[in-house]
């Protein structure tokens, strides 16, 4: 059997450990806290190719079930300068909820209860550890949603959605976690606690101070625990139709795209799958019947009935031009299965070769629009020439992209090409101006490219970071590249043996 | 030097300079002890047990989409009480990297094998077979109370590999029930002393006639000669016994569809039990013989009215795959095997007459085995469908675990009891007259929560409902 030394990631001493988890059973009045030894095992990894190989395990596990358990969490390791690193679903895809620097890891998804629905304001009062399509399920039956929507929503928690500041499909339309976010309550790294937004306020929008809310969206644990989230609803869109356009030619896929735009549509959603897609969307599902061409995109339009039919007929009859097959429908079955086809391809690429599975590596830049064709061809050619099967798939619409890596995790050779690849995927996107990340975040697997997407402004990311964070005991090994160390798990080296 | 992905940080070699924590708590003076969880060796046999598994253990990408649809997980919010950390556990154990601990055991054991995890992955996971091998391999590992290893034997060497004792024990049972002696225990609260009570609510109301399958066949009904087809049906040990009134019905059920219904002799228990147990030699002797006694039906279908039995039926192919002898007796023989109400979907069903005098308000519970293990939702439904005045609802969390999960109710009786309570309060939130279902060990699970919290609504297995439809002496 093939895996990797175990001898590499040396954990504090055990003395320590039980001193700590000591410590925190006595401090910790709602929550539990683990540590026996397999028991932290669980806590080692995410969806990351990062943590996939070997996982990372934390000192000490602590299941938070209150504020009141965060906050003895944080003044004891501030006092005692103990890295925390906070964890929802731990679907993140660049191991930014893994304790790669040891110490707590400080699990959320316990905290899972909605507080109020406050339907005539249009927001929603909720603990973090609520998972995105629960959430969707309690508000619609006040007629509302919460528009951000990522193909991970029976996992994510609303918690590491705002600190990833997740996107999702119909961000095109809808924007980011970060528009729906009308505040905060976060516990800060010396555990201290303070809400963001203006305290108490049930206002949508404002314009008082500094946006405090804006700079813990996204920040992936790094400055603080989001501990409580008020979150902006909308009206449910009555109607949705969607238009599949088939295209033999990669760049008139992008041409659409563009001609769509020009016509002055909106629409709610625009995915894109690649010949690579379909073929392992096919052999994962063969009932699917999914025509295999060049790539295949998906338009979605949302509104009231009459509107999505005429937008519909417009976007088929713009792109119709451009494709070899068009067609559109507003039937909710044959839209649902569209979509079907789209969520299973993630997953279905390990279709493609036996005995391997799909890695979450290099699988979340983001290109102009005008260099998505490039970007593709770019991806294939990589994948040739690192003898790896890549299908890719996004959200077009918004220039995020999602190559799907497929890697043999018991062979050294096949592990060390695909790491190469995902190097070389992103240089390839920031070549062509585009981001390592579009929506998934930086975590610890893209934190070496910082330094060349951020320049200066890196430093000034820091200085907010020492600030807030004084101890640098928030999330460490996350988004800085000098604070994530060497990870044993991805480096190929470090794989033996074999079964 | 070794390369790493994290482009700008050259591994140090050995790897460990930068990963070591620099923290310590004053007062408490650091040792030098390196992790040192101590754990139980594995028993011999086990790894080859493990690694039978492993690639499918290795197919998991950790996305986490099965969380949120497992019953401990839900009930614990803990990883380990997860798919996703029960398969890491499993795979790390196999992997040799972590040992084999009281907690990791409790984690694994704690597992219902409900295969609501399976049902969700996108990455084609399969729960139960890793379930199945962890259990086998570490039973011979874990420690357990004298009188419970005795009772393991009898139950699983002595009583369910015997037709004629299990008949004989459901007997005693009846006797028990009838006798006073129930009323006086239960009166006296001895029950509750000696730790019983939740498996005594969990026992069967009646024990009527007992199927006995002794290669007899019961002829169709009906004007059906055109399409006259025989099945072997696979009579089941609780569903002959104690359940027997359901084996009665499903016959019954069969017969007006036209069907000739032959009950090989020699079957007896699937060995369900004994592969969720940790049993593998019991239960691979009751699939040997279960294969043997069917194989003079050729390749007629194979009617089961137990979903549990049914998806462990089915799952013979894969369980006896590496066995060169059986390995291909046991594939055409689970390719036979079909859940009562699938096959009758097939069929012209007999003509359906109301159950009631008005409307009958129903819900159907999903059994595991059925809608995560056999991918069975559709078919129960239209059956219910096709009975007239009967107006089916659905609960909330229809795809959650009653608790039942095999003998979990009687090893496990507080998640249990939790997760059939919340059960019953779905149910009862329906406001229907009767409750559905399609596995012996829900139906025993739902009576005896819903009759806990004081609800009158009924349970029944599918087959007992269509049969009172379809009978053609009552007269309505
Ligand atoms: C199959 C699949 C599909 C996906 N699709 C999408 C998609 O379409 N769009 C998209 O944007 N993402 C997608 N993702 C990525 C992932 O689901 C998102 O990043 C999600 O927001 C992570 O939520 P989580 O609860 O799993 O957070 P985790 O992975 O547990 O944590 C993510 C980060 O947030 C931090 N964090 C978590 N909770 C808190 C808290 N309460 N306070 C402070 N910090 C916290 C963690 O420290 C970590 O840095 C997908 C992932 C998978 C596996
Ligand atoms: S859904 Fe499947 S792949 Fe995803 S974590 Fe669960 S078992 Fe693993
Ligand atoms: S089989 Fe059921 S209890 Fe076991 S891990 Fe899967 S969902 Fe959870």
């Amino acid at each position: 059997m093939t895996m990797l030394r175990t001898d590499v990631v040396t954990r504090v001493s055990r003395a320590t450990r039980v001193a700590i988890a000591t410590d925190l059973r006595r401090l910790v009045t709602t929550g539990d806290v683990l540590d026996a030894g397999t028991d932290l095992e669980v806590y080692g990894y995410d969806a990351s190719f990062l943590t996939q190989l070997k996982p990372v395990v934390p000192d000490v596990a602590v299941i938070a079930r209150s504020e009141a358990d965060v906050i003895a969490v944080m003044r004891y390791a501030n006092e005692h300068r103990i890295p925390v690193t906070p964890r929802g679903a731990a679907s993140g895809c660049g191991g930014g909820c893994v304790a790669l620097r040891g110490g707590i890891v400080l699990a959320l998804n316990a905290m899972n209860r909605v507080i109020e629905i406050d339907g005539p304001n249009g927001q929603v009062i909720c603990e973090p550890g609520v998972v995105h399509a629960r959430l969707n399920e309690l508000v619609a039956p006040d007629g509302l949603i919460f528009p951000p929507d990522p193909g991970s929503s029976r996992m994510a928690t609303v918690g590491g959605m705002a600190s990833t500041n997740a996107h999702g499909v119909r961000a095109v339309k809808y924007g980011p976690t970060s528009s729906w976010v009308l505040g905060l309550t976060v516990v800060l790294p010396n555990g201290d606690v303070i809400e963001t937004g203006s305290v108490g306020s049930r206002a949508k929008q404002s314009a008082a101070g500094l946006e405090l809310t804006k700079l813990f969206v996204g920040a992936e644990g790094t400055l603080g625990v989001i501990t409580r989230l008020r979150l902006k609803l909308l009206p449910r869109p009555k109607a949705r139709a969607m238009v599949f356009a088939v295209f033999d030619v990669l760049e008139r896929a992008g041409e659409a795209v563009q001609a769509v735009y020009r016509s002055g549509i909106s629409p709610s959603a625009i995915e894109i799958l690649d010949s690579r897609s379909l073929r392992a969307a096919n052999l994962y599902r063969p009932d699917l019947g999914l025509r295999e061409a060049e790539a295949l995109l998906l338009f979605e339009v949302d509104g009231n009935p009459a509107g999505v039919r005429w937008d519909a007929e417009q976007i088929a009859e713009t792109v119709r031009p451009l494709a070899v097959e068009v067609d559109w429908s507003d039937q909710e079955p044959r839209i649902a299965k569209l979509w079907e086809a789209r969520s299973v391809v993630g997953a279905a690429v390990g279709a493609l070769r036996p005995g391997s599975t799909r890695a979450y590596a290099g699988e979340d830049i983001c290109v102009p629009l005008s260099r998505i064709p490039e970007t593709l061809r770019g991806i294939q050619e990589l994948s040739v020439k690192y003898d790896v099967p890549v299908a890719t798939y996004g959200h077009i619409g918004g220039g995020s992209l999602h190559p799907a890596v497929l890697v043999n995790g018991r062979d050294p050779d096949d592990v060390r090409r695909v790491i190469a690849l995902t190097d070389a995927i992103h240089h390839l996107a920031l070549d062509l101006g585009g981001t390592v990340t579009g929506e998934h975040g930086v975590g610890a697997a893209r934190a070496p490219y910082m330094t060349r997407e951020h320049g200066a402004a890196l430093e000034t990311m820091r200085q907010i970071k020492r600030a807030l964070d004084p101890h640098g005991i928030m999330n460490p090994a996350t988004i800085f590249p000098e604070d994530v160390p060497p990870t044993p798990a991805l480096d190929a080296s470090l794989v033996t043996g074999g079964m | 030097m070794a390369e790493s992905l994290v482009a700008g940080h050259r591994s140090t070699g050995n790897g460990e300079a930068d990963v070591v924590p620099r923290y310590t708590i004053p007062g408490r003076a650091p040792s030098d002890v390196r992790d040192d969880d101590v754990g139980i060796a594995l028993p011999t046999g086990a790894q080859a047990l493990l690694e039978a598994e492993y690639e499918n253990m290795l197919a998991c990408v950790r996305c986490g989409l099965c969380l949120t649809s497992c019953p401990t997980y839900v009930l614990t919010g803990n990883e380990n009480e997860g798919p996703r950390g029960r398969i890491a556990l499993a795979r790390a154990l196999t992997e040799g990297r972590i040992p084999l601990t009281d907690e990791l055991l409790t984690h694994e054991d704690n597992c219902l094998a409900c295969d609501a995890c399976t049902d969700v992955c996108p990455a084609g996971v399969r729960m139960e077979p890793i379930q199945v091998a962890f259990r086998a391999a570490v039973e011979p590992a874990v420690r357990r109370p004298v009188w419970v290893r005795a009772l393991r034997t009898v139950v699983f060497d002595w009583l369910f590999p015997s037709m004629p004792r299990f008949r004989f024990l459901v007997w005693l049972v009846w006797i028990y029930q009838v006798s006073g002696l129930r009323t006086v225990l239960r009166a006296t609260g001895a029950l509750r002393l000696i730790g019983m009570s939740d498996a005594d609510a969990l026992l069967p109301p009646f024990v009527p006639h007992f199927l006995i399958s002794s290669g007899q066949t019961y002829p169709p009904e009906g004007d059906r000669s055109d399409r006259v087809e025989t099945v072997d049906l696979f009579a089941g040990c609780v569903m002959s016994t104690a359940l027997a009134a359901i084996d009665h019905a499903t016959v019954r059920v069969l017969q007006r569809s036209g069907c000739a219904v032959s009950c090989p002799s020699g079957q007896g228990c699937c060995g369900a039990l004994h592969a969720h147990s940790g049993d593998r030699a019991g239960a691979v002797s009751l699939a040997r013989s279960t294969i043997a006694s069917f194989e003079v039906g050729g390749d007629r279908p194979v009617i089961v009215n137990s979903a549990g039995c049914g998806a462990m039926l089915k799952e013979y192919g894969h369980f006896l795959a590496d066995d060169l002898d059986w390995a291909s007796r046991a594939k055409r023989f689970s390719a036979r095997v079909m859940d009562a109400s699938e096959f009758l979907a097939t069929r012209t069903l007999p003509v359906m007459h109301p159950i009631g005098a008005g409307s009958v308000r129903v819900t159907y519970q999903d059994a595991c085995h059925l809608s995560h293990a056999q991918k069975i939702t559709s078919q129960p439904r239209d059956l219910l469908r096709s009975i007239p005045g009967l107006e089916l609802t659905e609960m909330a969390e229809r795809s959650l675990c009653c608790g039942s999960a095999g003998v979990y109710n009687v090893t496990h009786p507080e998640t249990a009891r939790e997760l059939g309570s919340r059960k019953a309060e779905s149910i009862i939130a329906t406001g229907a007259e009767v409750v559905v279902t399609a596995n012996p060990g829900c139906y025993l699970q739902l009576r005896a929560r819903l009759r806990a919290t004081g609800s009158k609504t009924e349970v029944r297995h599918i087959m007992e409902l269509l049969d009172a439809a379809s009978s053609p002496v009552v007269a309505r």
